[in-house]
């Protein structure tokens, strides 16, 4: 595998990602007019806007509470000052590294190793790891772990990823909207209108499937990003590949964590025996590989 | 009344108006990031700043612990104690890199020399201290790091087309990195 320097492997990710949400935004944008196309002549525009308010009540809801719904929902409690002095003073010099002010740390009791960071930006950001990880990783595999959350607060990766998952819920909403909206409209039209309705249609079935698969493949590029990051952070990429690498060989991927807040995690707390394109995240052996080849 | 302009005059000032729209939009664009990356330098340089304090602030009770312990180490100790002094009273940058340098040497010796005390070595509130100190050296070293990498991207966008353009008529100069010394990069050697 030829060498590619971590600032490249940054500025590339940063690309990929800023393309795939402009196609999710295209996506919405699609949807709400082919709605608004077959529901306007009636009384339908209000139960858009009623729809809007839920889903911007929903994406606030979401951007302010979220780190406090997750950290609630996966049982983390705040780090012990003394019997966790080692990953607060990693995660403080971490952030350090990062130039950005240190993030709240946690602790969630479980055995398998895994880490996941949340908030809004990094003046509200938050850091979880296991006891897992705590007792089976040595020092420089946990500073690469950590360099990994870390670089997912500096890089706004938090902040991007709920709005992915909020446009994403959007997506799903809409189409369900779209196709009970036939039942409303006039049927049987002929020409123009009848072809935009089939088309209509059309998206409102597959526009679901594949906003999901481009969550998908942003969550795995995001993680080669924070990887990157990490090593650039660390300056020792072998700390985070050799920790991943423990991943792979102890954790059973039988941790009890919601899909929905899967893909915040350094590795799928949930390995299931899902199709691979709906992985939110990369395979650790590609992951290993990667960081070994910088 | 004036002379009507004709449509190919309109365009020209059209044009020549929007250069010098995005000529000026340019030109702010690099001035405030010339100005953003050289203040990140003087933040990094606090950040290192606060660690040595905290360091300093730390040293005391490592004394008061280790020295009911390590009664034959009363040079190591003093070296310590002076270092601290010295960090203490450093006024400028350099004089605090060259005491932070001596007083990280001094307690490397220290904990060198605990090794031959295990009573020492078991005593928590000495084992909280080692964490503690070492952990400030770990994040003084990546407070430097990150000090680097802004010197670096200062550095890059003022020796780099336009940004070098600007940083002339701006007077700034490149700014000199962290240098880390052989010293640092050897191996503690203890020998009394």
């Amino acid at each position: 595998m030829e060498k590619i320097s971590f600032f490249d492997q940054i500025a590339k990710n940063k690309r990929n990602s800023i393309f795939l949400s402009i196609f999710i935004i295209a996506l919405v944008v699609t949807l709400v007019y082919t709605i608004a196309y077959l529901l306007l002549p009636e009384f339908a525009i209000f139960f858009l806007i009623f729809a809007a308010v839920l889903m911007v009540a929903h994406a606030y809801t979401s951007y302010n509470y979220g780190d406090k719904i997750v950290l609630k929902a996966t049982g983390a409690k705040p780090a012990d000052p003394i019997e966790h002095v080692y990953l607060i003073n990693t995660v403080e010099g971490l952030s350090i590294a990062a130039g950005i002010p240190p993030p709240k740390v946690y602790v969630v009791e479980d055995d398998e190793i895994n880490a996941f960071a949340c908030g809004k930006d990094p003046k509200h950001a938050s850091i979880a790891v296991t006891t897992g990880a705590l007792k089976n990783l040595n020092r420089t595999e946990l500073e690469g772990v950590v360099g990994h959350e870390i670089s997912h607060i500096a890089n706004y990766d938090i902040r991007f990823m709920t709005l992915v998952a909020v446009l994403v819920g959007l997506v799903a909403i809409l189409s369900y909207m779209l196709l009970r909206s036939y039942r409303v409209t006039h049927k049987g039209e002929k020409g123009k209108a009848g072809l935009l309705i089939f088309a209509g249609f059309l998206l409102a079935i597959f526009a679901p499937i594949v906003s999901r698969l481009v969550q998908a493949m942003i969550s795995r590029r995001r993680e080669f990003s924070a990887d990157a990051s990490s090593a650039q952070l660390t300056r020792y990429p072998e700390g985070l590949a050799s920790a991943l690498e423990k991943i792979l060989k102890i954790n059973r991927g039988k941790m009890q964590v919601s899909e929905s807040i899967s893909h915040l995690f350094i590795s799928d707390p949930n390995r299931s025996p899902l199709d691979e394109l709906f992985a939110t995240h990369p395979p650790l052996e590609k992951r290993i590989k990667v960081l070994r080849a910088m | 009344m004036g002379s009507k302009m004709s449509p190919v005059g309109w365009a020209i000032t059209l044009i020549v108006v929007l250069i010098i729209v995005i000529l000026a939009l340019i030109s702010v664009y690099f001035i405030n990031r010339i100005i953003v990356l050289s203040n990140r330098i003087d933040n990094a340089w606090a950040q290192i700043d606060v660690q040595l304090k905290k360091r300093a602030d730390l040293v005391p009770n490592l004394v008061e612990t280790v020295k009911g312990y390590m009664k034959h180490e009363q040079k190591a100790i003093e070296m310590v104690t002076k270092a601290r002094e010295r960090m203490m009273s450093a006024g400028g940058v350099e004089e605090k890199i060259k005491a932070g340098r001596e007083l990280t040497a001094a307690l490397k010796t220290i904990f060198a020399l605990a090794e031959n005390y295990p009573n020492l070595k078991a005593n928590e509130n000495f084992k909280l201290l080692q964490e503690q100190l070492e952990g400030i050296e770990s994040k003084i070293a990546y407070a430097r790091q990150f000090y680097n990498d802004s010197t670096l991207s200062y550095n890059n966008m003022i020796s780099t087309i336009p940004g070098r353009w600007f940083a002339g008529t701006m007077h700034r100069v490149q700014r000199p990195y962290f240098e880390i010394t052989e010293e640092e990069r050897a191996p503690v050697r203890v020998s009394f």
